[in-house]
Protein backbone atom coordinates (compact mmCIF):
# COMPACT_ATOMS: atom_id res chain seq x y z
CA UNK A 1 0.00 0.00 0.00
CA UNK A 2 2.52 2.57 -1.06
CA UNK A 3 1.36 6.07 -1.53
CA UNK A 4 3.10 9.16 -2.81
CA UNK A 5 1.74 11.13 0.06
CA UNK A 6 4.27 10.79 2.79
CA UNK A 7 5.69 13.15 5.33
CA UNK A 8 9.15 12.22 6.42
CA UNK A 9 11.68 13.62 8.82
CA UNK A 10 14.98 12.57 10.31
CA UNK A 11 15.97 13.07 13.94
CA UNK A 12 19.55 12.60 15.02
CA UNK A 13 20.31 11.04 18.39
CA UNK A 14 23.62 11.26 20.24
CA UNK A 15 24.73 8.42 22.45
CA UNK A 16 25.32 9.36 26.05
CA UNK A 17 23.52 12.67 25.70
CA UNK A 18 21.08 12.58 28.59
CA UNK A 19 20.52 16.33 28.52
CA UNK A 20 18.73 16.34 25.19
CA UNK A 21 17.37 12.81 25.41
CA UNK A 22 13.67 12.62 24.73
CA UNK A 23 13.56 15.68 22.50
CA UNK A 24 13.17 13.80 19.25
CA UNK A 25 10.27 11.77 20.51
CA UNK A 26 8.69 15.00 21.69
CA UNK A 27 9.01 16.54 18.22
CA UNK A 28 7.55 13.44 16.66
CA UNK A 29 4.52 13.69 18.91
CA UNK A 30 3.95 17.28 17.95
CA UNK A 31 4.09 16.46 14.25
CA UNK A 32 1.59 13.66 14.64
CA UNK A 33 -0.78 15.86 16.61
CA UNK A 34 -0.64 18.54 13.96
CA UNK A 35 -1.44 16.03 11.25
CA UNK A 36 -4.43 15.03 13.32
CA UNK A 37 -3.43 11.50 14.31
CA UNK A 38 -5.70 9.97 16.94
CA UNK A 39 -4.66 10.71 20.54
CA UNK A 40 -4.27 7.05 21.48
CA UNK A 41 -2.05 6.34 18.49
CA UNK A 42 0.06 9.39 19.32
CA UNK A 43 0.39 7.99 22.81
CA UNK A 44 1.54 4.59 21.51
CA UNK A 45 4.09 6.22 19.24
CA UNK A 46 5.22 8.51 22.02
CA UNK A 47 6.09 5.50 24.15
CA UNK A 48 7.76 3.67 21.26
CA UNK A 49 9.83 6.67 20.17
CA UNK A 50 10.89 7.52 23.70
CA UNK A 51 11.99 3.98 24.58
CA UNK A 52 13.83 3.55 21.30
CA UNK A 53 15.51 6.94 21.62
CA UNK A 54 16.63 6.13 25.15
CA UNK A 55 18.11 2.82 24.04
CA UNK A 56 20.23 4.66 21.49
CA UNK A 57 21.31 7.17 24.13
CA UNK A 58 22.16 4.34 26.53
CA UNK A 59 23.72 1.71 24.29
CA UNK A 60 25.05 3.38 21.14
CA UNK A 61 27.46 6.08 19.99
CA UNK A 62 25.01 7.76 17.72
CA UNK A 63 21.93 7.04 15.73
CA UNK A 64 18.87 8.49 14.08
CA UNK A 65 15.15 8.13 14.03
CA UNK A 66 13.23 8.34 10.74
CA UNK A 67 9.55 9.13 10.79
CA UNK A 68 7.32 8.40 7.80
CA UNK A 69 3.67 9.35 7.96
CA UNK A 70 1.46 7.82 5.28
CA UNK A 71 -2.30 8.31 5.06
CA UNK A 72 -2.82 4.75 6.26
CA UNK A 73 0.16 4.04 8.51
CA UNK A 74 3.08 5.40 10.41
CA UNK A 75 6.52 3.93 9.94
CA UNK A 76 9.28 4.62 12.41
CA UNK A 77 12.84 3.44 11.82
CA UNK A 78 15.57 3.72 14.38
CA UNK A 79 19.14 2.94 13.41
CA UNK A 80 22.22 3.23 15.51
CA UNK A 81 25.96 2.69 15.44
CA UNK A 82 26.67 1.01 18.71
CA UNK A 83 27.44 -2.12 20.62
CA UNK A 84 24.66 -4.12 19.06
CA UNK A 85 22.70 -6.91 20.71
CA UNK A 86 24.12 -10.38 21.04
CA UNK A 87 20.99 -12.31 21.81
CA UNK A 88 17.86 -10.62 20.57
CA UNK A 89 15.46 -13.14 22.10
CA UNK A 90 16.99 -12.47 25.46
CA UNK A 91 16.91 -8.68 24.98
CA UNK A 92 13.22 -8.88 24.14
CA UNK A 93 12.42 -10.63 27.39
CA UNK A 94 10.64 -8.38 29.89
CA UNK A 95 12.98 -7.56 32.74
CA UNK A 96 16.18 -8.41 30.87
CA UNK A 97 18.67 -5.58 30.99
CA UNK A 98 22.41 -5.08 30.79
CA UNK A 99 22.19 -1.59 32.23
CA UNK A 100 24.91 -0.69 34.70
CA UNK A 101 24.27 0.31 38.28
CA UNK A 102 24.73 4.00 37.40
CA UNK A 103 22.17 3.80 34.64
CA UNK A 104 19.72 2.05 36.94
CA UNK A 105 20.15 4.82 39.43
CA UNK A 106 19.02 7.23 36.74
CA UNK A 107 15.76 5.33 36.52
CA UNK A 108 16.47 3.22 33.43
CA UNK A 109 17.27 -0.46 33.10
CA UNK A 110 13.99 -2.10 34.07
CA UNK A 111 14.32 -4.17 30.93
CA UNK A 112 10.89 -3.06 29.77
CA UNK A 113 11.83 -0.83 26.82
CA UNK A 114 11.90 -3.32 23.95
CA UNK A 115 8.90 -5.32 25.24
CA UNK A 116 6.95 -2.08 25.54
CA UNK A 117 7.87 -1.05 22.01
CA UNK A 118 6.70 -4.39 20.72
CA UNK A 119 3.49 -4.26 22.69
CA UNK A 120 2.57 -0.86 21.25
CA UNK A 121 3.53 -1.62 17.64
CA UNK A 122 1.40 -3.31 14.99
CA UNK A 123 4.50 -4.51 13.17
CA UNK A 124 7.85 -4.77 14.91
CA UNK A 125 11.20 -5.78 13.41
CA UNK A 126 14.58 -5.76 15.03
CA UNK A 127 17.98 -6.57 13.56
CA UNK A 128 21.36 -6.14 15.16
CA UNK A 129 25.02 -6.86 14.66
CA UNK A 130 27.38 -7.01 17.59
CA UNK A 131 29.90 -4.22 17.43
CA UNK A 132 28.08 -2.56 14.53
CA UNK A 133 24.65 -1.45 15.59
CA UNK A 134 20.94 -2.07 15.86
CA UNK A 135 17.95 -1.26 13.68
CA UNK A 136 14.28 -1.20 14.60
CA UNK A 137 11.33 -0.91 12.28
CA UNK A 138 7.93 -0.15 13.66
CA UNK A 139 4.62 0.22 11.90
CA UNK A 140 1.40 1.47 13.37
CA UNK A 141 -1.67 1.18 11.19
CA UNK A 142 -4.05 4.09 11.06
CA UNK A 143 -7.71 3.30 10.87
CA UNK A 144 -9.46 3.86 7.59
CA UNK A 145 -11.23 7.14 8.41
CA UNK A 146 -9.85 10.27 6.73
CA UNK A 147 -7.77 8.16 4.34
CA UNK B 1 -25.91 33.51 35.44
CA UNK B 2 -28.03 36.20 33.91
CA UNK B 3 -25.20 37.97 32.15
CA UNK B 4 -23.39 36.84 29.03
CA UNK B 5 -21.66 33.58 29.49
CA UNK B 6 -18.39 33.81 27.62
CA UNK B 7 -16.55 30.70 26.56
CA UNK B 8 -13.39 32.34 27.70
CA UNK B 9 -12.31 34.59 30.49
CA UNK B 10 -9.93 36.95 28.73
CA UNK B 11 -10.49 39.67 26.19
CA UNK B 12 -8.51 42.43 24.51
CA UNK B 13 -9.27 46.07 25.19
CA UNK B 14 -8.70 47.44 21.70
CA UNK B 15 -8.40 51.01 22.91
CA UNK B 16 -5.50 50.19 25.17
CA UNK B 17 -3.76 47.65 22.94
CA UNK B 18 -0.98 49.12 20.82
CA UNK B 19 -0.10 45.90 19.03
CA UNK B 20 3.24 45.13 20.66
CA UNK B 21 4.24 41.46 20.68
CA UNK B 22 4.41 40.83 24.44
CA UNK B 23 1.25 38.74 24.84
CA UNK B 24 1.68 36.94 21.56
CA UNK B 25 5.17 35.85 22.56
CA UNK B 26 4.09 34.76 26.04
CA UNK B 27 1.17 32.61 24.94
CA UNK B 28 2.01 28.93 25.48
CA UNK B 29 -0.52 27.64 22.96
CA UNK B 30 0.19 30.25 20.29
CA UNK B 31 -3.34 31.55 20.50
CA UNK B 32 -2.55 35.21 19.82
CA UNK B 33 -1.82 37.03 16.57
CA UNK B 34 -1.35 40.71 15.85
CA UNK B 35 -3.82 41.86 13.21
CA UNK B 36 -4.24 45.53 12.24
CA UNK B 37 -1.92 46.48 15.07
CA UNK B 38 -4.10 44.89 17.71
CA UNK B 39 -3.79 41.64 19.57
CA UNK B 40 -6.32 39.06 18.45
CA UNK B 41 -7.07 36.00 20.54
CA UNK B 42 -7.82 32.82 18.63
CA UNK B 43 -10.26 31.47 21.17
CA UNK B 44 -10.17 27.89 19.91
CA UNK B 45 -6.55 27.76 21.03
CA UNK B 46 -6.89 29.70 24.31
CA UNK B 47 -6.63 27.74 27.56
CA UNK B 48 -7.24 30.77 29.85
CA UNK B 49 -3.90 30.53 31.60
CA UNK B 50 -3.64 34.30 31.97
CA UNK B 51 -0.03 34.58 30.80
CA UNK B 52 -0.99 37.39 28.39
CA UNK B 53 -2.64 39.24 31.20
CA UNK B 54 0.53 39.07 33.27
CA UNK B 55 2.88 40.34 30.60
CA UNK B 56 0.84 43.08 28.94
CA UNK B 57 2.58 46.39 29.64
CA UNK B 58 -0.56 48.38 28.77
CA UNK B 59 -3.21 46.56 30.82
CA UNK B 60 -4.94 45.84 27.57
CA UNK B 61 -5.78 42.24 28.38
CA UNK B 62 -8.89 42.17 30.52
CA UNK B 63 -10.05 39.29 32.69
CA UNK B 64 -13.76 38.59 32.60
CA UNK B 65 -15.39 37.79 35.93
CA UNK B 66 -18.91 38.10 37.30
CA UNK B 67 -20.32 41.62 37.48
CA UNK B 68 -21.31 42.65 41.01
CA UNK B 69 -24.77 43.55 39.69
CA UNK B 70 -25.19 39.94 38.59
CA UNK B 71 -24.48 38.81 42.14
CA UNK B 72 -27.28 41.02 43.47
CA UNK B 73 -29.90 39.04 41.57
CA UNK B 74 -29.66 36.24 44.09
CA UNK B 75 -31.86 36.31 47.15
CA UNK B 76 -29.31 34.59 49.36
CA UNK B 77 -25.67 35.32 48.57
CA UNK B 78 -22.80 33.18 49.76
CA UNK B 79 -19.11 34.01 49.35
CA UNK B 80 -16.80 31.04 48.97
CA UNK B 81 -13.27 32.42 48.88
CA UNK B 82 -10.25 30.49 47.72
CA UNK B 83 -7.93 30.08 50.75
CA UNK B 84 -5.48 32.24 48.78
CA UNK B 85 -7.51 35.22 49.94
CA UNK B 86 -6.22 34.68 53.50
CA UNK B 87 -2.67 35.35 52.30
CA UNK B 88 -3.32 38.73 50.75
CA UNK B 89 -3.60 41.16 53.66
CA UNK B 90 -0.46 40.71 55.69
CA UNK B 91 0.34 38.24 58.42
CA UNK B 92 -1.59 39.87 61.20
CA UNK B 93 -4.98 39.50 59.63
CA UNK B 94 -6.72 36.24 60.47
CA UNK B 95 -9.02 34.35 58.08
CA UNK B 96 -12.11 35.01 60.16
CA UNK B 97 -11.57 38.75 60.00
CA UNK B 98 -11.51 38.53 56.22
CA UNK B 99 -14.60 36.35 56.18
CA UNK B 100 -16.41 38.86 58.37
CA UNK B 101 -15.49 41.74 56.14
CA UNK B 102 -16.90 39.84 53.17
CA UNK B 103 -20.13 39.48 55.06
CA UNK B 104 -20.22 43.18 55.77
CA UNK B 105 -19.84 43.73 52.05
CA UNK B 106 -23.27 42.26 51.41
CA UNK B 107 -22.97 38.50 51.50
CA UNK B 108 -25.53 36.70 53.63
CA UNK B 109 -23.03 34.06 54.46
CA UNK B 110 -19.36 33.31 53.98
CA UNK B 111 -17.82 29.89 53.97
CA UNK B 112 -14.32 28.58 54.46
CA UNK B 113 -13.37 26.26 51.61
CA UNK B 114 -10.41 24.87 53.52
CA UNK B 115 -12.37 22.25 55.47
CA UNK B 116 -13.62 20.76 52.23
CA UNK B 117 -10.02 20.48 50.98
CA UNK B 118 -9.44 18.02 53.77
CA UNK B 119 -12.38 15.91 52.64
CA UNK B 120 -11.13 15.89 49.08
CA UNK B 121 -7.75 14.71 50.34
CA UNK B 122 -9.44 11.65 51.79
CA UNK B 123 -11.50 11.11 48.66
CA UNK B 124 -8.36 11.19 46.52
CA UNK B 125 -6.81 8.58 48.75
CA UNK B 126 -9.88 6.36 48.48
CA UNK B 127 -9.73 6.64 44.72
CA UNK B 128 -6.03 5.80 44.57
CA UNK B 129 -6.61 2.82 46.86
CA UNK B 130 -9.29 1.20 44.80
CA UNK B 131 -8.49 2.30 41.27
CA UNK B 132 -5.60 0.77 39.38
CA UNK B 133 -5.77 2.62 36.06
CA UNK B 134 -2.48 3.82 34.46
CA UNK B 135 -0.41 6.16 36.61
CA UNK B 136 0.13 8.92 37.37
CA UNK B 137 -3.34 10.08 38.32
CA UNK B 138 -3.50 13.83 37.71
CA UNK B 139 -5.24 16.41 39.90
CA UNK B 140 -8.41 18.12 38.62
CA UNK B 141 -8.04 21.26 40.73
CA UNK B 142 -6.61 23.77 38.26
CA UNK B 143 -9.04 24.34 35.39
CA UNK B 144 -6.22 25.49 33.13
CA UNK B 145 -4.38 22.21 33.58
CA UNK B 146 -7.55 20.33 32.67
CA UNK B 147 -7.92 22.39 29.53
CA UNK B 148 -4.24 22.08 28.70
CA UNK B 149 -4.56 18.30 28.86
CA UNK B 150 -7.69 18.33 26.70
CA UNK B 151 -5.95 20.45 24.09
CA UNK B 152 -2.28 19.50 24.09
CA UNK B 153 -2.26 16.09 25.74
CA UNK B 154 -5.64 14.58 24.85
CA UNK B 155 -4.48 11.03 25.52
CA UNK B 156 -3.96 11.98 29.17
CA UNK B 157 -7.62 12.88 29.80
CA UNK B 158 -8.04 9.41 31.27
CA UNK B 159 -5.43 10.23 33.89
CA UNK B 160 -7.40 13.10 35.42
CA UNK B 161 -8.89 12.08 38.76
CA UNK B 162 -12.70 12.00 38.40
CA UNK B 163 -13.20 13.93 41.62
CA UNK B 164 -14.42 17.53 41.66
CA UNK B 165 -12.16 20.17 43.24
CA UNK B 166 -12.95 21.65 46.69
CA UNK B 167 -14.67 24.78 45.37
CA UNK B 168 -17.30 22.73 43.53
CA UNK B 169 -17.86 20.26 46.34
CA UNK B 170 -18.11 23.04 48.90
CA UNK B 171 -20.73 24.80 46.76
CA UNK B 172 -22.68 21.60 46.18
CA UNK B 173 -22.77 20.88 49.88
CA UNK B 174 -23.66 24.45 50.83
CA UNK B 175 -26.55 24.75 48.43
CA UNK B 176 -28.19 21.60 49.76
CA UNK B 177 -27.60 22.53 53.38
CA UNK B 178 -28.68 26.17 53.21
CA UNK B 179 -31.71 25.40 51.12
CA UNK B 180 -32.90 22.91 53.73
CA UNK B 181 -31.90 24.94 56.75
CA UNK B 182 -33.29 28.31 55.64
CA UNK B 183 -36.03 26.96 53.44
CA UNK B 184 -34.85 28.84 50.36
CA UNK B 185 -35.24 27.36 46.85
CA UNK B 186 -31.85 26.20 45.57
CA UNK B 187 -31.93 28.46 42.53
CA UNK B 188 -32.32 31.56 44.69
CA UNK B 189 -29.01 30.86 46.39
CA UNK B 190 -26.02 32.47 44.70
CA UNK B 191 -22.65 30.96 45.54
CA UNK B 192 -19.81 33.18 44.47
CA UNK B 193 -16.20 32.05 44.39
CA UNK B 194 -13.55 34.62 45.28
CA UNK B 195 -10.85 33.66 42.83
CA UNK B 196 -7.15 34.20 42.10
CA UNK B 197 -7.69 33.58 38.38
CA UNK B 198 -10.33 34.19 35.74
CA UNK B 199 -9.96 30.62 34.49
CA UNK B 200 -12.50 29.58 37.14
CA UNK B 201 -15.03 31.69 35.29
CA UNK B 202 -14.75 29.30 32.38
CA UNK B 203 -15.05 26.24 34.56
CA UNK B 204 -18.18 27.78 36.07
CA UNK B 205 -19.77 28.83 32.80
CA UNK B 206 -18.66 25.81 30.80
CA UNK B 207 -17.78 22.99 33.14
CA UNK B 208 -16.00 20.07 31.49
CA UNK B 209 -17.22 17.34 33.81
CA UNK B 210 -20.83 18.15 34.60
CA UNK B 211 -23.98 19.66 33.23
CA UNK B 212 -23.95 22.73 35.44
CA UNK B 213 -21.41 24.09 37.88
CA UNK B 214 -22.36 24.26 41.55
CA UNK B 215 -20.98 27.80 41.63
CA UNK B 216 -22.88 30.79 40.28
CA UNK B 217 -20.05 33.14 39.57
CA UNK B 218 -16.65 34.41 40.57
CA UNK B 219 -15.25 37.71 41.76
CA UNK B 220 -11.52 38.23 41.51
CA UNK B 221 -9.34 38.90 44.51
CA UNK B 222 -8.02 41.88 42.63
CA UNK B 223 -11.41 43.56 42.31
CA UNK B 224 -12.47 43.18 45.92
CA UNK B 225 -9.02 43.84 47.37
CA UNK B 226 -9.23 47.59 47.99
CA UNK B 227 -12.61 47.42 49.62
CA UNK B 228 -11.60 44.59 51.94
CA UNK B 229 -8.33 46.27 52.81
CA UNK B 230 -10.03 49.55 53.68
CA UNK B 231 -12.53 47.85 55.94
CA UNK B 232 -9.82 45.83 57.64
CA UNK B 233 -7.78 48.96 58.23
CA UNK B 234 -10.67 51.01 59.50
CA UNK B 235 -11.61 48.93 62.49
CA UNK B 236 -10.12 46.02 64.32
CA UNK B 237 -12.56 43.17 64.69
CA UNK B 238 -12.70 41.53 68.09
CA UNK B 239 -11.11 38.12 68.09
CA UNK B 240 -14.03 36.58 69.99
CA UNK B 241 -16.27 36.77 67.00
CA UNK B 242 -13.93 34.63 65.02
CA UNK B 243 -15.35 31.27 65.80
CA UNK B 244 -18.18 31.03 63.40
CA UNK B 245 -16.38 28.76 60.97
CA UNK B 246 -13.83 26.17 61.81
CA UNK B 247 -10.67 26.81 59.88
CA UNK B 248 -8.58 23.88 58.78
CA UNK B 249 -4.79 24.15 58.70
CA UNK B 250 -4.55 21.24 56.28
CA UNK B 251 -7.07 22.92 54.02
CA UNK B 252 -5.26 26.25 54.05
CA UNK B 253 -2.19 24.32 52.95
CA UNK B 254 -3.94 23.51 49.67
CA UNK B 255 -3.13 26.98 48.45
CA UNK B 256 0.58 26.15 48.43
CA UNK B 257 1.88 23.77 45.78
CA UNK B 258 2.17 20.34 47.35
CA UNK B 259 -0.82 20.96 49.61
CA UNK B 260 -2.82 18.35 47.78
CA UNK B 261 -0.20 15.62 48.15
CA UNK B 262 1.14 16.48 51.59
CA UNK B 263 -1.58 14.56 53.39
CA UNK B 264 -1.55 11.56 51.03
CA UNK B 265 -0.14 8.28 52.26
CA UNK B 266 1.31 7.74 48.79
CA UNK B 267 4.70 9.38 49.13
CA UNK B 268 5.61 8.80 45.49
CA UNK B 269 3.44 11.76 44.51
CA UNK B 270 4.73 14.88 42.83
CA UNK B 271 3.68 18.50 42.80
CA UNK B 272 4.50 20.82 39.91
CA UNK B 273 3.68 24.48 39.48
CA UNK B 274 4.25 26.95 36.70
CA UNK B 275 3.24 26.82 33.07
CA UNK B 276 6.39 25.53 31.44
CA UNK B 277 7.21 23.01 34.14
CA UNK B 278 3.68 21.67 33.89
CA UNK B 279 3.98 21.26 30.13
CA UNK B 280 7.33 19.51 30.53
CA UNK B 281 6.04 17.07 33.10
CA UNK B 282 2.96 16.27 31.03
CA UNK B 283 5.26 15.55 28.08
CA UNK B 284 7.09 13.07 30.28
CA UNK B 285 3.83 11.46 31.36
CA UNK B 286 2.88 11.12 27.71
CA UNK B 287 6.12 9.28 26.93
CA UNK B 288 5.31 6.80 29.67
CA UNK B 289 8.30 8.03 31.66
CA UNK B 290 6.49 8.63 34.95
CA UNK B 291 4.47 5.45 35.43
CA UNK B 292 5.92 5.02 38.90
CA UNK B 293 4.45 8.25 40.17
CA UNK B 294 1.15 7.75 41.94
CA UNK B 295 -0.41 11.19 41.95
CA UNK B 296 0.55 14.34 40.13
CA UNK B 297 -0.58 17.74 41.32
CA UNK B 298 -0.17 20.34 38.59
CA UNK B 299 -0.92 24.03 39.00
CA UNK B 300 -0.45 26.32 36.08
CA UNK B 301 0.64 29.40 38.01
CA UNK B 302 4.09 29.84 39.54
CA UNK B 303 3.73 28.80 43.18
CA UNK B 304 0.23 27.63 42.37
CA UNK B 305 -2.83 29.72 43.13
CA UNK B 306 -0.73 32.06 45.29
CA UNK B 307 0.77 33.22 42.00
CA UNK B 308 -2.62 33.47 40.29
CA UNK B 309 -2.88 36.33 37.78
CA UNK B 310 -5.66 38.06 39.74
CA UNK B 311 -3.97 38.09 43.13
CA UNK B 312 -2.50 41.28 44.58
CA UNK B 313 0.12 40.30 47.13
CA UNK B 314 3.60 39.26 45.97
CA UNK B 315 3.47 35.48 45.88
CA UNK B 316 6.49 34.96 48.11
CA UNK B 317 5.04 37.15 50.83
CA UNK B 318 1.71 35.42 50.35
CA UNK B 319 3.39 32.07 50.82
CA UNK B 320 5.01 33.21 54.03
CA UNK B 321 1.63 34.37 55.28
CA UNK B 322 0.06 31.01 54.48
CA UNK B 323 2.85 29.09 56.19
CA UNK B 324 2.24 31.16 59.27
CA UNK B 325 -1.48 30.36 59.15
CA UNK B 326 -0.78 26.66 58.78
CA UNK B 327 1.34 26.86 61.91
CA UNK B 328 -1.40 28.73 63.74
CA UNK B 329 -4.21 26.38 62.83
CA UNK B 330 -2.16 23.21 62.99
CA UNK B 331 -2.30 19.99 61.02
CA UNK B 332 -5.04 18.38 63.04
CA UNK B 333 -7.52 16.50 60.87
CA UNK B 334 -10.97 17.87 61.45
CA UNK B 335 -13.17 15.74 59.25
CA UNK B 336 -14.72 12.43 60.14
CA UNK B 337 -13.03 9.74 58.03
CA UNK B 338 -16.00 7.37 58.00
CA UNK B 339 -18.36 10.14 57.01
CA UNK B 340 -16.15 11.06 54.05
CA UNK B 341 -15.83 7.42 53.03
CA UNK B 342 -19.59 7.14 52.94
CA UNK B 343 -19.91 10.30 50.84
CA UNK B 344 -17.24 8.91 48.53
CA UNK B 345 -19.15 5.67 48.08
CA UNK B 346 -22.30 7.67 47.35
CA UNK B 347 -20.33 9.42 44.56
CA UNK B 348 -20.78 12.78 46.25
CA UNK B 349 -17.34 13.90 45.00
CA UNK B 350 -17.46 12.30 41.56
CA UNK B 351 -17.47 13.87 38.11
CA UNK B 352 -20.74 13.47 36.27
CA UNK B 353 -18.69 12.40 33.28
CA UNK B 354 -15.02 12.14 32.36
CA UNK B 355 -12.96 14.91 30.76
CA UNK B 356 -13.28 14.69 26.98
CA UNK B 357 -10.27 15.20 24.71
CA UNK B 358 -10.47 18.41 22.67
CA UNK B 359 -7.32 18.45 20.54
CA UNK B 360 -6.46 21.44 18.36
CA UNK B 361 -7.72 21.29 14.82
CA UNK B 362 -5.26 19.40 12.58
CA UNK B 363 -3.76 21.10 9.53
CA UNK B 364 -6.54 19.47 7.56
CA UNK B 365 -9.40 17.16 8.37
CA UNK B 366 -8.40 14.91 5.50
CA UNK B 367 -5.28 13.00 6.51
CA UNK B 368 -3.67 12.96 3.06
CA UNK B 369 -4.14 16.70 2.77
CA UNK B 370 -2.82 17.21 6.29
CA UNK B 371 0.34 15.28 5.40
CA UNK B 372 0.82 17.42 2.28
CA UNK B 373 0.34 20.58 4.30
CA UNK B 374 2.86 19.38 6.84
CA UNK B 375 5.40 18.92 4.06
CA UNK B 376 4.60 22.34 2.69
CA UNK B 377 4.99 23.83 6.15
CA UNK B 378 8.50 22.40 6.48
CA UNK B 379 9.39 23.86 3.07
CA UNK B 380 8.12 27.29 4.10
CA UNK B 381 10.06 27.12 7.36
CA UNK B 382 13.24 26.68 5.35
CA UNK B 383 12.53 29.90 3.49
CA UNK B 384 11.87 31.97 6.60
CA UNK B 385 14.71 33.71 8.45
CA UNK B 386 14.15 31.91 11.72
CA UNK B 387 14.61 34.88 14.01
CA UNK B 388 11.07 34.87 15.38
CA UNK B 389 10.71 38.66 15.32
CA UNK B 390 6.92 38.66 15.37
CA UNK B 391 6.48 41.56 12.94
CA UNK B 392 4.43 39.34 10.62
CA UNK B 393 1.82 39.08 13.39
CA UNK B 394 2.63 35.47 14.28
CA UNK B 395 4.63 34.63 17.40
CA UNK B 396 7.45 32.88 15.53
CA UNK B 397 8.48 31.74 12.08
CA UNK B 398 7.14 28.19 12.56
CA UNK B 399 3.75 29.50 13.47
CA UNK B 400 3.69 31.84 10.48
CA UNK B 401 4.44 28.81 8.30
CA UNK B 402 1.54 27.00 9.91
CA UNK B 403 -0.76 29.98 9.42
CA UNK B 404 0.23 30.10 5.76
CA UNK B 405 -0.62 26.45 5.11
CA UNK B 406 -3.89 26.91 6.96
CA UNK B 407 -4.65 29.83 4.69
CA UNK B 408 -4.61 32.44 7.45
CA UNK B 409 -1.44 34.31 6.38
CA UNK B 410 0.84 34.82 3.41
CA UNK B 411 4.53 34.46 2.77
CA UNK B 412 4.74 38.17 2.04
CA UNK B 413 3.75 38.91 5.64
CA UNK B 414 7.39 38.24 6.50
CA UNK B 415 9.22 41.54 6.18
CA UNK B 416 12.55 39.80 5.78
CA UNK B 417 11.41 38.04 2.65
CA UNK B 418 10.23 41.30 1.16
CA UNK B 419 13.41 43.24 1.95
CA UNK B 420 15.68 40.38 0.88
CA UNK B 421 18.45 41.62 3.10
CA UNK B 422 18.53 38.78 5.52
CA UNK B 423 20.67 35.77 6.05
CA UNK B 424 18.97 32.65 7.30
CA UNK B 425 20.31 31.53 10.64
CA UNK B 426 22.12 28.25 10.19
CA UNK B 427 20.86 26.49 13.25
CA UNK B 428 17.23 27.42 12.93
CA UNK B 429 14.95 24.53 13.52
CA UNK B 430 17.42 22.86 15.86
CA UNK B 431 16.09 24.62 18.88
CA UNK B 432 13.60 23.04 21.20
CA UNK B 433 10.17 22.26 19.77
N1 LIG C 1 19.99 0.05 20.60
C1 LIG C 1 20.58 -0.89 21.36
N2 LIG C 1 21.90 -1.17 21.20
C2 LIG C 1 22.48 -2.12 21.96
N3 LIG C 1 21.84 -2.82 22.91
C3 LIG C 1 20.56 -2.60 23.10
C4 LIG C 1 19.84 -1.62 22.35
N4 LIG C 1 18.57 -1.61 22.74
C5 LIG C 1 18.47 -2.54 23.72
N5 LIG C 1 19.67 -3.14 23.94
C6 LIG C 1 19.97 -4.24 24.89
O1 LIG C 1 18.76 -4.88 25.22
C7 LIG C 1 18.51 -4.79 26.64
C8 LIG C 1 17.04 -4.65 26.89
O2 LIG C 1 16.59 -3.41 26.37
P1 LIG C 1 15.28 -2.73 26.95
O3 LIG C 1 15.07 -1.43 26.30
O4 LIG C 1 14.17 -3.73 26.86
O5 LIG C 1 15.62 -2.56 28.47
P2 LIG C 1 16.61 -1.52 29.15
O6 LIG C 1 16.98 -0.45 28.22
O7 LIG C 1 17.74 -2.30 29.73
O8 LIG C 1 15.73 -0.97 30.33
P3 LIG C 1 14.51 0.08 30.18
O9 LIG C 1 14.24 0.26 28.72
O10 LIG C 1 13.35 -0.55 30.89
O11 LIG C 1 14.99 1.32 30.83
C9 LIG C 1 19.35 -3.64 27.09
O12 LIG C 1 19.72 -3.74 28.44
C10 LIG C 1 20.55 -3.73 26.18
O13 LIG C 1 21.48 -4.69 26.62
S1 LIG D 1 -2.98 27.57 39.48
FE1 LIG D 1 -4.72 28.30 40.64
S2 LIG D 1 -4.82 30.49 40.19
FE2 LIG D 1 -3.54 29.57 38.64
S3 LIG D 1 -4.93 29.11 36.94
FE3 LIG D 1 -4.78 27.25 38.17
S4 LIG D 1 -6.50 27.40 39.58
FE4 LIG D 1 -6.19 29.46 38.75
MG1 LIG E 1 15.48 0.62 27.16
Amino acid sequence: MRSKTVFQQEFKIKGGDFVNAGESSCKIRNILKEIGIDADIVRRLAIIAYEAEMNVVLYARHGAMYLFVYPDKILLKIKDMGQGIENIDLAMRPGYSTATEEIREMGFGAGMGLPNIKKNADVFKITSKVGKGTALEIIINLNGKNG
Amino acid sequence: MAEISPLHSIKVNKKKCIGCVACMKACPTKAIRIRNQKAKIIYQRCIDCGECLRVCPYNAIVPITTKPSAVDIFKYKIALPSPVLYSQFGHEIMPNEILMVLKEMGFDQVYDEASVCEMINLAIEEYLDENKSPRPIISSTCPVVVRLIQRLFPSLCKHIIPIEPPREIAAKNLRQEISKEKNIPEQEIGIIHITPCSAKMVSINHPETMEKSHLDGALSIREIYNKVMMKLKKEKRPLMLQTQTRISGIGIGWSIPGGEIRGLKYSNSVSVSGLYDTITILEDVESGKLKDIEYLECLICPDGCLGGPLTVENRFIAKSNILRLIRTFGGKKRVDVNFVKKLYRDNFFSFEHGVKPKPFAPLDKNRSKAIKKMKLKEKIIEKLPGIDCGVCGAPDCRTLAEDIVRGDAQLKDCIYLTTKKYKRKENYGKKKN
